[in-house]
């Protein structure tokens, strides 16, 4: 552990960073009703880098959604930290954004009106706060992006853009940082180094990373994984290895009789 | 393709719709105009059908006015004589005769106030008839008509002062009778109508007794029109016409409907630009519709769709929208042109006639908006049919394309268009620099529109230093700069007519302020004297010179000058000119004016000074004869002196001796100068209580001088104001529109930017800057155009002394930048609403 670590995972590491309590997710009514969450309580813990899996349309990315505070639940409980995130004013949500929340999506990160490091200190800029040098300094040095902080997103290749997402998810040192199959579009090479750097922010600096991703190898980095179907948790390994994933990926698709 | 193209249509109705208004606006002027004038000639036809229903033929003086020859008694009992009249109506009449009110003993205001003399029997031909009271039988008795009566607040029995024209004096008269106009009317148009007693008139209005101006005849049963006027034409005395009343209908309403030609210049002023400015809107809807619709485009063309349908299917969505817009702007123009007439009519208490389209003008409103659509649809096409099947599988970004060609384009223009500005502006070029002037200023518009999107980088940015606050701000201004053609063909919609105002605004500015600084250097003018003119100025309208001696024994006047004016039918040098007639010495003491050769002194007969433009165009100087003519009268003169123009005196100077061959004695202009120390205002007022008597004549100080004889470009500013008003309209439209687009482009920036922290506020403002920023460039790029013509035409002039410094009026030029700001932040209301409503979620979700 260095001196750069985020101070306030370590302070309160007893609490969930996010926690989902009883929560359910019904989208439509009637014939076209689809439960994407089911009853699902679930609490992902401070430092640690959780991984959610589960097959296409289990509801991986709703909850997601749900527990960032990007959708509503449409009944039970969410929380990030000690922050109700149920019920909050679209102020409020703003508010926790900015101070708490982090995000990498698979692709758009970036806006291509700025260059990478216009991009990974705007939250700071949003926020109107200015970046500690020295970890903004430690945040591009483990992206590797020194030489590339005056390029454009259209000018950087698939890889170098998701870095850039890493570090500006990073570099606000939020409680949390969701990640939406962050390699989902990118190569096995460039997609192993954008992983290695979020296992390393949490191992080095204790960032709490939450993670959705289809592919095993991806959820091997993990700490802990939890598997979803059909909107249910139904499963979960902790420190699993990318066979240990897999077989498990397997025993549910079976389940799912396909 | 068709049925692909148009449901296309239909699901982008709402951006199209602002296409479509565009076209409306422009359309409708247009053809606002052209019902307007058409239904303006059918009321003023009925107008004088109602004069003339009765009159089969009219005979007149060839040449009107007050030299004209008159018709005898003898003379009009001849031609009544004729075979085929039935009853003949000799005219005894004169324009000017304006009735005071009783009470506040003020002339009745009226563009037309008419006198008439009767011969104490009923009008044979029915135009005017006894409501009340007898026709007048003595020279001090009067009927008016019962408009008149309204207006002058008199009844019968009651006393009328009128003003009588070529006795220059008002009398007072009593009122025996009221008239009403054939059809039930109290006036035919407006105008007020004294009736006289037929010698009292003669003797007053043509200097004897026995004489008529003319005579309207109606025939007897079986006897056409033209007959009539032919048997009527071989007997009529030399220097008469006659005409069929159809002929005399149709002159007359032709005469009237050009009194209406400034509306119309508006009106066509208005349609011109919002054809301009919806062009671009246009362009720029179809051009983001295009950009939009580019894997559309591309998978249609990887389907086996060949480039012509492509371009094709563009083309044939502007055809739709152009044909709505066009059917919708045609009936907005014959509501408009509906509501005209009727404010007109009632302004002129006539009756409304029903609104009048013609095919010509349904041809013209299509022609005009599909012309309009299509031209600026075409690029677009174009550029539609370009896109190659593998667009369909790229990404979207396509990479900027370079600006270097459009703006060496631009420059090709702007350069030389700039450099011919400047040499009308600084070169001795004569009247020809005005030309060159001007169109070296059209192409150096058309450069700078050209030059627009290179501009808009480094404008916005140093525009975004000012702007671009907080961080919502910054990304505000990224966005505008992000694609310069887009923002910059936004703007220019602003940029034309921003322009407009802004050289018109600073020649005006300018003009002014040398006038005030004229009038305040030479030796003190103080209080004026102006006679307000609706006829060219011959000396008939005015007031009498006489009346300056009792001004002049007003305690604190040093001095008063009678300046006589005619522009009527006048030569000198063989080319029409116009000429002041006053005391030169008197002239050149009161305004400092400078001699460039020959002496400045008080002109006997058949003597002039010029000053130096006016020379050297007649090719005169000190010393040399030349003919003057006026009127019929041509006399020699010599030219005494030479001398320099400045904004308040220049022209052809002649002495008060010509004034007796002008066609009147009165004075239309009176300049008096006070004693040191002398308040100005209650010289005024008395000198006001003296003009009394002439009814059309103004007295002011200083101040109100300027402000009246820059009255007429002030007008000529509001309605280019007026212009603006409706540019900024489209133009925040266009922005409006353009934002919209961004808007749902942008959508997964959006969501990014409110994910990582972003407030609704800080989404508004962003859009809000952008919208500003855009605006702004407009106007900014218009005002310079703007002032730097206006800089250079008001140098032109100061070249030629019409004026003698450049004034930038500052205040005008900061509130149109305001005004601005205020269309960007109207115009971003929407666009900023919608954005900051994104769901976060939907913004983010892939495809
Ligand atoms: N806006 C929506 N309206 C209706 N149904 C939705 C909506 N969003 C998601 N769903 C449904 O909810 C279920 C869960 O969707 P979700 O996107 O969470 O799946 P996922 O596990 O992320 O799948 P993938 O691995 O394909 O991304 C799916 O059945 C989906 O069809
Ligand atoms: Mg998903």
């Amino acid at each position: 552990m260095t001196t750069a670590a985020p101070p306030q995972s370590r302070q309160r590491a007893e609490t969930a960073a996010a926690r989902a309590a009883g929560v359910w997710k019904v989208y439509g009514s009637g014939e076209a009703q689809v439960v994407a969450l089911r009853d699902v309580d679930v609490e992902l813990e401070r430092g640690r880098f959780t991984a959610i899996m589960g097959p296409s349309g289990s509801g991986k990315s709703t909850l997601m959604h749900c527990l960032a505070g990007l959708d509503s639940v449409t009944r039970g409980q969410v929380s990030i930290g000690e922050t109700a995130v149920t019920g909050l004013s679209d102020a409020g949500l703003t508010k926790l954004r900015r101070d708490k929340v982090g995000f990498i999506f698979q692709q758009f990160n970036l806006l291509p009106t700025l260059s990478a490091e216009e991009n990974i200190l705007l939250p700071l800029a949003i926020a109107g706060r200015r970046p500690d040098p020295a970890w903004y300094a430690t945040v591009i040095d483990t992206v590797g992006l020194r030489d590339r902080l005056h390029h454009r997103p259209s000018q950087l290749s698939g890889g170098q853009q998701q870095r850039v997402a890493c570090a500006r998810a990073l570099v606000a040192r939020p409680e949390v940082i969701f990640a939406d199959e962050p390699t989902g579009n990118l190569d096995s090479r460039s997609g192993a180094e954008v992983l290695a750097f979020l296992r390393r922010s949490v191992t080095e600096y204790g960032q709490t990373i939450i993670m959705v991703t289809h592919d095993a190898n991806a959820a091997s980095y993990a700490d802990r994984v939890v598997f979803l179907a059909d909107g249910a948790i139904v499963h979960e390994l902790t420190s699993p290895s990318a066979d240990a994933v897999l077989d498990t990926m397997k025993s549910l698709d079976r389940r799912d009789g396909r | 393709m068709i049925k692909a193209s148009l449901r296309g249509l239909l699901q982008r109705k709402l951006r199209l719709s602002l296409a479509v208004f565009a076209i409306v606006l422009s359309v409708g002027f247009l053809s606002a105009i052209l019902v307007l004038s058409a239904t303006l000639n059918a009321q003023f036809s009925t107008l004088f059908s109602t004069i003339n229903q009765n009159v089969a033929v009219r005979v007149e003086a060839g040449e009107p006015g007050p030299r004209a020859p008159r018709l005898t008694a003898a003379q009009v009992r001849d031609l009544a004589a004729t075979d085929g009249v039935a009853a003949a109506s000799p005219e005894v009449s004169a324009e000017g005769v304006v009735p005071y009110r009783a009470g506040d003993d003020t002339p009745v205001g009226t563009d037309q106030a008419l006198g008439f003399g009767v011969d104490g029997r009923d009008d044979p031909l029915g135009l005017v008839a006894l409501r009340e009271g007898a026709w007048p039988a003595a020279a001090d008795e009067v009927a008016v008509s019962a408009h008149t009566a309204e207006q002058a607040r008199v009844k019968r029995g009651d006393r009328l002062k009128v003003y009588l024209p070529v006795l220059n004096e008002p009398r007072t008269f009593r009122v025996v009778g009221v008239v009403g106009i054939a059809g039930g009317r109290d006036s035919l148009a407006g105008e007020t109508m004294v009736l006289f007693q037929e010698a009292f008139a003669q003797q007053t209005f043509y200097g004897e007794t026995g004489v008529y101006a003319g005579v309207s005849f109606s025939a007897a049963d079986g006897v056409s029109q033209e007959l009539l006027r032919d048997r009527i034409t071989a007997k009529l005395p030399s220097g008469f016409t006659a005409r069929t009343a159809a002929e005399v209908n149709d002159e007359q309403a032709a005469a009237v409907s050009t009194q209406f030609d400034f509306f119309t210049y508006i009106l066509v002023g208005f349609a011109v630009l919002a054809g301009v400015v919806g062009v671009f809107l246009i362009y720029n809807t179809f051009n983001i519709i295009v950009a939009q619709r580019t894997r559309e485009l591309a998978l249609l063309r990887a389907l086996g769709a060949g480039w012509g349908q492509v371009a094709g299917s563009v083309l044939l969505e502007a055809l739709v929208v152009s044909a709505v817009g066009a059917t919708v702007g045609l009936s907005a123009g014959i509501g408009l042109g509906y509501w005209g007439e009727a404010a007109l009519a009632e302004q002129l208490t006539m009756d409304p006639v029903p609104v009048v389209v013609a095919p010509s003008t349904v041809l013209l409103a299509y022609a005009l908006g599909i012309v309009a659509t299509m031209v600026a649809a075409f690029i677009p096409a174009i550029k539609a049919s370009s896109v190659p099947p593998v667009a369909a599988m790229r990404d979207l970004s396509r990479p900027d394309r370079s600006l270097l060609g459009l703006s060496l384009t631009g420059a090709a223009f702007a350069l030389p268009g700039a450099g011919l500005v400047l040499l009308g502006a600084l070169a001795d070029l004569g009247g020809a620099g005005f030309l060159v002037l001007l169109g070296g200023a059209v192409l150096l518009l058309l450069g700078s529109l050209l030059l627009a999107p290179l501009l808009a980088r480094p404008v916005i940015r140093a525009l975004g230093f000012v702007l671009g606050r907080g961080q919502a701000g910054r990304l505000g201004v990224r966005n505008a700069l992000r694609n310069p053609r887009r923002t910059a063909v936004t703007a220019v919609a602003l940029t034309v007519g921003v322009m407009m105002v802004g050289t018109a605004a600073t020649v005006i500015e300018s003009f002014k302020s040398s006038l005030t600084e004229a009038l305040g250097t030479s030796a003190g003018v103080e209080v004026l004297i102006q006679a307000q003119l609706n006829a060219a100025p011959d000396g008939t309208q005015g007031f009498d010179p006489k009346a300056l001696e009792r001004v002049r024994a007003i305690p604190g006047v040093e001095e008063a000058a009678a300046w006589h004016f005619d522009a009527a039918d006048v030569a000198v040098a063989g080319q029409p000119q116009f000429v002041f007639a006053t005391d030169v010495a008197q002239a050149a003491r009161m305004f400092s004016m400078k001699t460039v050769s020959g002496s400045l002194r008080s002109l006997g007969a058949r003597e002039l000074v010029l000053d130096e433009n006016t020379a050297e165009a007649l090719g005169l100087s000190a010393g040399e004869q030349t003919k003057v003519r006026l009127g019929p009268v041509e006399r020699q003169y010599t030219v005494v002196a030479v001398y320099e123009p400045t904004p308040l005196v220049s022209g052809i100077l002649v002495g008060p001796a010509a004034v007796a061959d002008f066609n009147g004695p009165l004075a239309m202009q009176g300049l008096v100068s006070l004693d040191e120390g002398v308040d100005a205002a209650p010289v005024v007022a008395q000198v006001e209580q003296i003009m009394k008597d002439y009814p059309g004549v103004r007295v002011g100080d200083r101040q109100s001088y300027v402000e009246q004889s820059s009255a007429q470009l002030d007008g000529l500013l509001l309605g280019i104001q007026l212009l603006l008003v409706v540019s900024l309209v489209i133009a925040a439209l266009g922005i409006l529109n353009t934002l919209m687009l961004s808007v749902t482009e942008r959508t997964r920036e959006l969501g990014l930017v409110r994910a990582i922290g972003l407030s609704r506020g800080g989404v508004v403002a962003m859009v809000n800057v952008e919208s500003i920023l855009t605006a702004v460039f407009g106007v900014a790029l218009g005002l310079a155009l703007g002032v730097g013509l206006g800089a250079a035409l008001t140098q032109a002039l100061i070249r030629l002394k019409f004026a003698t410094a450049i004034t930038v009026p500052w205040t005008q030029l900061a509130a149109y930048l305001v005004v601005a700001v205020l269309a960007g932040v109207v115009a971003a209301i929407l666009p900023a609403r919608r954005a900051a409503r994104l769901n976060v979620l939907d913004a983010i979700a892939y495809e």
